[in-house]
């Protein structure tokens, strides 16, 4: 272990030790807080009957599938208007009209229309996904190295092969970069979804745990959240680094 | 050929030396930058240092600037050991886009050696623009730096120095980066500048011509560790001239002197 | 703006009109329940209504009260406490890398523990608001800070600046683009958790209405809320980008 990594782990270490310590000193009795060592066994037992397993699949899922579905309509629109100026500043606008509504809003929206469950919960993630991966797939469109594109042209290629085989391998990198970036929204929002008002998922998990008065619990499934999001974002940076190597530094590789 | 380095002793450290180097040695990363260097600048001095890539020049500046605290010897300004920086001596540096606030005008950068120094904000917009002036840049006090040619920056750093009303003046190759035309300009200004202040100044610099052009006396340094290893003086009469000067026979000789030093420690 | 970008904008509320229009006809056709989806005739009466004789300003006065309350506070704090971990290096060894793991942590989560400590009131909502808001601009005046040009640093040393003098005039300075920008993505996040937050508590505030609206199943009510969020939205971001462009002419000046 690194002396920077042994350093980075002091604060944390001793943040808990403190607290552990505090909570046992003074026989903590709170609906809110608990000392680390039940947290840990709360979080041992949700995963013994499964429950926090389920709420993970759940959660998990949602998120999925609301990101691939916002990644495809966004991905769509973002290489349509990076190839077409003309569509592009037709449609600003109206693509910056819509942009600003916090996916949040529409919560009601879609519980109206699509009552609670998995449904209403893709939704919203979806249209919260797609605006990054829009503007964020336009701007790497846009800023193909214009060669490849006149190759194209001289090979007369078709539009959907030119999209298929030079535009979306050349500007890969920096759309997946949008991907990732999107990835951790989706959690964000799906987590968030689920704690306003949606009955499933690791988000409801935290709220009956809260509204049980078992701190320990709701603390638990905070660490795994926690965790979830941490897992996640550093899985995608390596699936990046592997993938694109440093084709995708330019993007921003953090 | 008399061209191998000449090992004079350098001008013992003196008390009425302005700034003196007592035996400094100076090791950082485990590498001997500079090694028992002494040496002492009279005041009003105008000393000229030179020396190959690596010798240690730089790094002689930033110990006189008080940025570096020597690991042997002393350092001492005015016969007192220094121990950190001090407003009575300004360093010019060379990367002055990195050295100016991008974020005031350039009345604002000068004011901030005012301000520093405790100067009533009344009586500041006088002096700026006398600064200003006399470093030729009278009418640009509202400009971003971003906004200002590369010479017209350094002497923007220079006007900012001087608002320190510095005893001494530290120049780190303050014209490197700037075409051949601004830095002869620059290096009668600075002079002008120098001998109505009658500041001290330690120059640094790679150019040879501008060493002699400039200095009272040009000491070369010897690198791996740094240490003197040739020392002129420059007798040549003032105020200098561009061409005239260059021209004398004193500073051909000069130049053959320092040329054929400097070739010898290349190999 | 030259003449042909004049001409493209004109075209392209065009177009949005289109699409107007284009719900106008399908909420006419009924092709979409109307209890699902009322046609902008009726989300735009619906707004009319809610402020000439609604309380759809309280609304939005309940809604903006609860983003700027907690966006301050966090512009405060975070910039303080910011300021303190970039300024030394052996801060940001130690603490940094903690920042980086509770990055990506979703900021909601944290709404159950703020009820259970302070049960389902304004004091929590603006904890949450708060605490949410915070990172954007605390990381932001972090990296800022750490990110100063050492060489000015040589010139404060060499100008013998007191401390503040060189916080405030040197390092808060060099910091401010990434501040501000900070502060911007923080508004956004400032709105997000008010909305949730007045869902969840039953504030005061937009998010309550357009909640209320739903579950009666008014639909105009609840579009023309939507939309007001969104204008909200709209409107604070374009406030901040014009406050950042002012205050970083300097900037500017660079292009």
């Amino acid at each position: 272990m690194t002396a920077n990594s042994a350093k980075a782990l002091v604060l944390p270490l001793a943040v808990l030790v403190a607290f552990e310590a505090w909570a046992r000193a003074t026989y903590l009795q709170s609906d809110s807080l608990a000392p680390p060592s039940e947290i840990v066994m709360a979080l041992f037992g949700a995963f013994a009957d499964f429950s926090i397993l389920t709420a993970t699949r759940d959660t998990l899922f949602a998120a999925f599938a609301g990101l691939a579905i916002g990644t495809v309509i966004g991905l769509a629109l973002g290489i349509a208007f990076g190839i077409s100026d003309t569509l592009n500043r037709l449609m600003e606008v109206t693509v910056e009209a819509i942009r600003p509504i916090p996916s949040i809003a529409l919560l009601p929206i879609a519980l109206i229309a699509l009552g609670f469950g998995y449904r209403m919960e893709i939704v919203i993630v979806a249209f919260a996904c797609v605006w990054p991966v829009l503007i964020l797939s336009r701007a790497a469109v846009r800023s193909i190295e214009p060669r490849l594109m006149e190759v194209a042209r001289a090979l007369r290629l078709p539009p959907a092969q030119r999209v298929w085989k030079i535009i979306i391998p050349a500007a890969l990198p920096r759309i997946f970069v949008a991907f990732r970036l999107s990835a951790g929204i989706a959690l964000i929002v799906a987590v968030t979804v689920e704690i306003a008002i949606n009955p499933l998922g690791l988000g409801a998990g935290i709220m009956l745990a809260q509204q049980a008065l078992r701190p320990d619990l709701m603390l638990a499934y905070l660490v795994w959240i926690g965790a979830i999001g941490y897992a996640l974002n550093v899985l995608l940076i390596v699936a990046q680094n592997r993938l694109f190597g440093r084709a995708a530094m330019s993007g921003g590789g953090q | 050929m008399a061209s191998a380095a000449k090992r004079l002793e350098a001008v013992p450290a003196t008390t009425t030396a302005q700034i003196a180097f007592d035996g400094v040695t100076l090791v950082l990363g485990g590498k001997t930058i500079i090694e028992n260097l002494s040496l002492g600048v009279r005041p009003g001095e105008f000393l000229c240092i030179v020396g190959a890539s690596g010798c240690g020049k730089t790094t002689a500046l930033r110990l006189a600037a008080g940025l570096y605290q020597p690991t042997g010897g002393r350092v001492n300004f005015d016969g007192q050991p220094m121990r950190e920086p001090r407003r009575e001596i300004a360093i010019v540096f060379q990367d002055y886009g990195k050295a100016l606030l991008p974020w005031r005008t350039a009345a604002g950068n000068v004011s901030l050696a005012l301000e520093a120094g405790g100067m009533p904000s009344a009586e500041r917009p006088a002096r700026i623009e006398e600064l200003l002036r006399t470093v030729g840049l009278p009418g640009h006090t509202g400009k971003y730096p971003s906004e200002m040619s590369g010479g017209m920056q350094q002497r923007l750093q220079i006007a900012r120095c001087l608002a320190q009303e510095p005893k001494t003046l530290l120049m780190d190759e303050p014209f490197g980066a700037l075409d051949a035309m601004t830095r002869q300009g620059l290096q009668d200004e600075v002079l002008s500048l120098v001998a109505a202040s009658g500041a001290t100044v330690i120059f640094v610099t790679h150019d040879l011509d501008e060493a002699i052009y400039l200095g009272d006396r040009v000491i070369g340094l010897l690198p791996h560790p740094g240490r003197i290893g040739i020392e002129l003086q420059v007798n040549l009469p003032r105020p200098r001239d561009q061409l005239s000067t260059r021209e004398h026979p004193e500073f051909l000789r000069l130049r053959r002197q320092l040329f054929d030093f400097i070739k010898a420690t290349e190999q | 703006m030259n003449r042909a970008a004049i001409l493209w904008r004109v075209a392209s509320f065009a177009v949005a009109a289109g699409f107007i229009a284009l719900w106008q006809l399908i909420a006419n056709l009924k092709l979409v329940s109307p209890v699902f989806l009322p046609g902008p005739d009726r989300a735009w009466a619906s707004l009319v209504r809610g402020f000439s004789s609604g309380d759809l300003w309280s609304k939005l006065a309940g809604t903006l009260e609860h983003m700027a309350y907690g966006w301050l506070a966090a512009s405060i704090a975070g910039i303080a406490i910011g300021a303190i971990i970039g300024s030394s290096r052996t801060m940001r060894t130690y603490v940094a890398p903690s920042l980086e793991f509770l990055r990506p942590l979703p900021v909601s989560a944290i709404i159950p523990v703020a009820i259970a400590m302070l049960g389902l009131t304004q004091a929590m909502a603006l904890f949450v608001i708060s605490f949410g808001a915070i990172w954007p601009i605390m990381l932001a005046t972090i990296h800022g800070f750490a990110a100063v040009e050492p060489r000015l640093y040589e010139v404060a040393r060499s100008l013998q600046m007191s401390r503040l003098a060189v916080i405030s005039k040197i390092a808060l300075p060099s910091a401010s683009p990434d501040i501000l920008a900070g502060m911007r993505l923080s508004l956004t996040v400032a709105l997000i958790l008010s909305v949730v937050c007045e869902i969840l508590a039953g504030l005061d505030g937009l998010g309550h209405w357009v909640l209320l609206s739903a579950r009666a199943f008014r639909s105009a009510d609840l579009f023309a809320g939507v939309i007001l969020l969104g204008v909200t939205g709209y409107v604070t971001s374009v406030a901040m980008s014009v406050a950042e462009h002012k205050l970083l002419a300097w900037q500017a000046a660079q292009r």
